[in-house]
């Protein structure tokens, strides 16, 4: 196997950033994110160690805004210009299975269904991701819960195994070779041990689930569940398979551009249209709209459920909705109630 | 940014001038847009567009008329968008994008009656398919057109409504308004009531329902009251849209998408949903 001594992961980080945007996770006082590695940022600040950052890294392929085509009018005349689809090379570094798991749901999303998403396409095929196989679960973690091996980070090109002084380093795809390949003067070779099964404190039953919610859409348990959610859309934002986008325009005079940027569904303005009519009106049906589309739409439409456990909003909510107090509930009400 | 940028990105217009803008009623017109090389994509009855006027906003419209050399939009007044769109002279540089959803099963209404249920604006999608049937008369049966509107002043496509439809062979337009009016001396009533009073045959029918989400609601109800089969009814949503292709994600009524997956659906497939529209 090979291995990565961790004195060497500033000179491996390094030797990548020559040839691509590398991100990594940051620490930068409260916030952790996946960032960019570069000269400028300390290697005191790099957060493998730590679980999940605060932001995953949807951002790498699905930025929070991003500038589509650009416009210019004058009298009645308009003119259109494309902004050419980001295709530079780029690494993340040290992600964990819920969030290359959660790439895969994006990948269904922006790549399958009749239509790709053109600047989605870009950045994902110029992608390589460099997972990490997570051994000591927070105590709000239950990506296990949802199908996801956190020993074997779906989706990623290299696995690296946490092993003390250094990291085994597991190419699992052609382009995870490619990259080992570039790296063989960093790497070391030597059998390690790979960690073991991850103990979970949170867990929670899937089992039925979709299926169940199928028939659940009436329920007045939804009214209970969403009673404390203040609709303020954090959850939205730090979910690593949330994808839901907002396309609007900035105008300067006679110029703009027109601009996609993150949305949450927990908004009324999301579903507002203009002749007044919203179909989700009050907070309880954003809400269940919310669980459901992670829960039973997603699945229904792409084989896949739209939470990998990551505990993310579960940690960051600030009034305490809990995914997994939720599915409990869910799954302990009688169905036929309506 | 660049001049040959290829990336086809589905969510960049293209450009089209508006040619015509007829005004239907206080609040609604209908533009007209083409480009030098013609049509900017073809459409079929029922499917979608997306257009722009470009510093202000782009909005979901249904195409109410694919013409040989132009398409039609038939646009309410509503919003900051249509307000703009409202304000626009003859020969304005506009953005289309399209066409988007699956528009009306145009082959499996084939050999049947038609029967149109149409309120305010929901007629401008139903047209498209009026248009096309009256285009293709010989392979539909008899076509009955029910439409309503708050007043006579709202009724959208007059001249087709009171002229050119009626005298289109084995056809019949019932139109109603909300509340009596001077001058009108046709019906007076909601569009469901009036339904059922001319209460249709279901026979080798097939009904095609577009309006406000109330009317489409008890309209339903008519249906079913009437005899209809799921199979033999059809409505076309509208909701909140971004994207287009399915991907930006508050247009779904349960897993399916309405600019993708519909915005046409029949009853069997509307009632697997959950009834949030």
């Amino acid at each position: 196997m090979k291995t990565l001594a961790k004195t060497k992961i500033e000179a491996v980080l390094n030797q990548l950033a020559e040839k691509a945007e590398v991100y990594v996770p940051l620490k930068q006082g409260a916030i952790s994110s996946f960032g960019v590695w570069s000269a400028a940022v300390s290697g005191e600040n790099l957060a493998l160690e730590s679980l999940n950052t605060l932001m995953s890294p949807k951002s790498v392929v699905l930025p929070q805004t991003e500038k589509m085509y650009t416009f210019a009018t004058s009298g009645q005349q308009a003119e259109v210009k494309e902004v050419c689809a980001d295709s530079g090379e780029r690494v993340i570094f040290g992600a964990r299975a819920c969030d290359t798991k959660s790439l895969n749901v994006l990948d269904e999303v922006f790549l399958t269904r009749g239509y790709e998403d053109a600047f989605y396409k870009a950045r994902r095929e110029k992608l390589t991701v460099i997972g990490r196989a997570c051994a000591q679960p927070g105590p709000h973690c239950f990506c296990s819960s949802m199908g996801v091996d956190p020993l074997e980070p779906a989706g990623a090109d290299v696995i690296l195994y946490d092993a003390g002084e250094e990291f085994g380093w597991e190419p699992v795809t052609e382009r995870g070779q490619a990259l080992t390949n570039q790296l063989n003067e960093f790497l070391g070779d030597r059998e390690l041990p790979k960690p073991s099964a991850a103990e979970f404190r949170t867990r929670v039953d899937i089992e039925g689930l979709p299926e169940k919610l199928n028939r659940m859409f009436a329920h007045p348990v939804w009214e209970e569940l969403a009673a404390k959610c203040m609709n303020c859309g954090i959850c939205t934002y730090l979910c690593p398979g949330c994808y839901c986008f907002d396309i609007q325009v900035k105008t300067r005079g006679q110029e703009g551009y027109r601009f996609r940027c993150w949305d949450s569904c927990m908004y009324p303005e999301y579903t507002q249209m203009a002749g007044g009519h919203n179909p989700r009106q009050s907070k309880h049906e954003r809400f269940r709209n919310r669980f459901l589309h992670k829960l039973e739409f997603i699945h229904e439409r792409y084989g896949t459920l739209g939470c990998t456990g990551c505990g993310r909003c579960v940690v960051m909510c600030p009034n305490g909705v809990n995914i997994v107090s939720i599915i409990n509930r869910l799954r302990e009400v009688d169905v036929d109630v309506r | 940014m660049s001049d040959n940028c290829n990336c086809q990105n589905p969510l960049v217009p293209s450009i089209v001038k508006v040619v015509d803008i007829i005004e239907e009623t206080p609040d609604v017109k209908t533009f007209y847009v083409t480009s030098d090389n013609g049509i900017p994509f073809k459409v079929m009855p029922g499917q979608l567009a997306m257009v722009s006027l470009l510093p202000v906003g782009e909005g979901m419209f249904s195409v109410s008329w694919q013409a040989d050399d132009h398409l039609e939009f038939a646009i309410r007044r509503v919003g900051v968008l249509t307000d703009a769109l409202h304000d626009i002279e003859i020969g304005q540089e506009i953005g289309v994008r399209g066409p988007y959803g699956n528009g009306f099963p145009v082959e499996k209404c084939e050999g049947k009656n038609m029967l149109f249920i149409g309120g305010g604006i929901g007629l401008a999608p139903l047209r498209s398919l009026i248009k096309y049937c009256f285009k293709h008369r010989e392979k539909y049966g008899s076509i009955k057109i029910l439409y309503g509107a708050r007043s006579v002043a709202d009724l959208c496509f007059k001249q087709e409504l009171f002229e050119e439809w009626p005298a289109q062979p084995d056809t019949q337009v019932f139109t109603t308004i909300d509340r009596p009016e001077e001058g009108w001396n046709g019906k007076v009533a909601f569009v469901p009531t009036y339904l059922e009073e001319i209460s249709p045959s279901p026979e080798n029918t097939i009904a095609v329902i577009c309006g406000p989400p109330i009317m489409i609601k008890l309209v339903l109800q008519s249906m079913e009251k009437m005899g209809f089969s799921d199979e033999q009814v059809i409505t076309t949503l509208e909701m909140r849209m971004k994207c287009g292709i399915g991907k930006c994600g508050r247009c779904n009524i349960g897993s399916e998408y309405i600019c993708l997956d519909g915005p046409v659906f029949d009853l069997v497939q509307l009632k697997k949903l959950p009834p949030e529209w």
